[in-house]
């Protein structure tokens, strides 16, 4: 999965026509840590049809806040750059794929 | 890589060990987490008559008469506390602080919290409202922080907090000597409400407010929801089938948090079913892989 920063976020959410994914995230959480790979594998599946980026909550505190990062791991579903879904903490796998079907 | 067992199970009351013993004659490499009192609800019973074969027994007689049980069958209870279970796919990860264990089948048997919620606890949850302070503490660095604490680990995990919010509240939920840094202010009132606009802010007590920028709640034990992100609730306890199985394949649940009545007869029986269950469930994932 791609790193975004501070920089390029609105970029990075704002382009193409497919729903792009945002994995807020820190090196010091675990759930975190556990969720990751279930992304990596998810964003393997749905390449093409999902864009997964994600943001060092540590590194980039302007997108944090702008979205008011209040719990990590938060997952951010974008659409030609508008917020459309939020989930926060850990999911299973499963939990993950009926969220990104409904955006696509 | 940690060893993967195949059953982990969570609770070592009625529920937990019945289906550690079943899982074990069934020759499954098991582990089983809880306390060596086995259950503070089974120890406390004054006097038991509807456990079939053990008429007129104390909670603290039955206790000993499983834990003879468990030595026979060579069943060692872990004592630790399992604080999230993830469900990785192929298999469950079950976090102790940093450490980590795996396992392919999960059994919930964690009983039943009494404590309710906080009026706002669930609706601001995520927004400004934890149950881990030590994992959202750097999100909170030189803000207000509040935490509401039921037992003395909550105070370690002010002291963390106070390292980085630039004011810290710690409201007890028990009498006790408090071990907090002179930093942080003890609130002794009764919290009765979590307010906010899209995030919370304000904690509400019976006799006054505070304003604050995160409220983290730390129980004895968290909520079944909580506890396996994903797993699904309906009113209040887990929901299964009748074969004990959850939402999340592979995880089962038996005993209290899965409804009433709340009985130590239906908990074992349960705790078998889900045993039998988990054990196909492991059977077929060998004969397919």
């Amino acid at each position: 999965m791609k790193e975004v920063m501070d920089n390029n976020f609105i970029e990075e959410i704002s382009e193409g026509d497919v729903p792009v994914v945002v994995d807020f995230w820190a090196p010091w959480c675990g759930p975190c840590r556990m969720l990751s790979p279930v992304l990596d594998e998810l964003s393997a599946e749905y390449e093409g049809k999902v864009k997964f980026i994600k943001v060092n909550v540590d590194n980039n505190p302007v997108t944090s806040q702008k979205y008011r990062i209040s719990s990590i791991p938060t997952v951010m579903v974008f659409k030609k750059g508008l917020a459309v879904d939020t989930m926060i903490g850990f999911r299973p796998k499963a939990d993950i794929k009926q969220l990104l079907e409904k955006h696509i | 890589m940690a060893d993967r067992y195949d059953i982990a199970i969570v609770g070592s009351g009625p529920a937990g060990i019945s289906a550690a013993v079943n899982a074990k004659i069934r020759n499954k490499n098991i582990i089983i987490f809880g306390t060596k009192d086995l259950s503070t609800k089974l120890i406390k019973a004054p006097k038991i008559n509807n456990y079939l074969g053990l008429p007129d027994i104390t909670g603290e007689a039955l206790k000993n008469e499983f834990q003879k049980h468990l030595d026979a069958m060579d069943i060692d209870i872990t004592n630790e506390r399992i604080n999230n279970i993830y469900a990785m796919g192929d298999y469950f990860a079950l976090m102790v602080n940093e450490k980590m264990y795996e396992a392919t089948a999960v059994i919930l048997a964690t009983g039943v919290e009494y404590t309710k919620p906080l009026k706002g606890e669930e609706e601001f949850l995520g927004r400004g409202v934890g149950y881990c302070a030590t994992c959202d503490a750097p999100l909170y660095k030189g803000k207000t922080v509040a935490i509401i604490g039921y037992n003395h680990e909550g105070e370690e995990d002010a002291n963390y907090v106070s390292e980085l919010a630039a004011k810290t509240y710690y409201i007890p939920m028990y009498k006790a000597d408090y071990n907090l840094r002179s930093n942080i202010q003890v609130i002794n009132d009764r919290p009765l409400e979590i307010q906010g606009d899209s995030l919370a802010d304000r904690l509400v007590f019976k006799n006054g407010e505070i304003n604050t920028d995160g409220i983290f709640i730390l129980k004895d034990s968290v909520p079944p929801g909580q506890l396996v992100p994903g797993l699904q609730i309906e009113n209040g306890h887990i929901k299964v089938d009748r074969n004990m199985r959850t939402n999340i394949e592979g995880c089962y649940a038996a005993g209290d948090c899965i409804g009433r009545p709340y009985q130590y007869l239906k908990a074992a029986g349960e705790g078998q079913v889900a045993a039998l269950n988990a054990v196909a469930y492991i059977d077929s994932k060998i004969k397919n892989s």
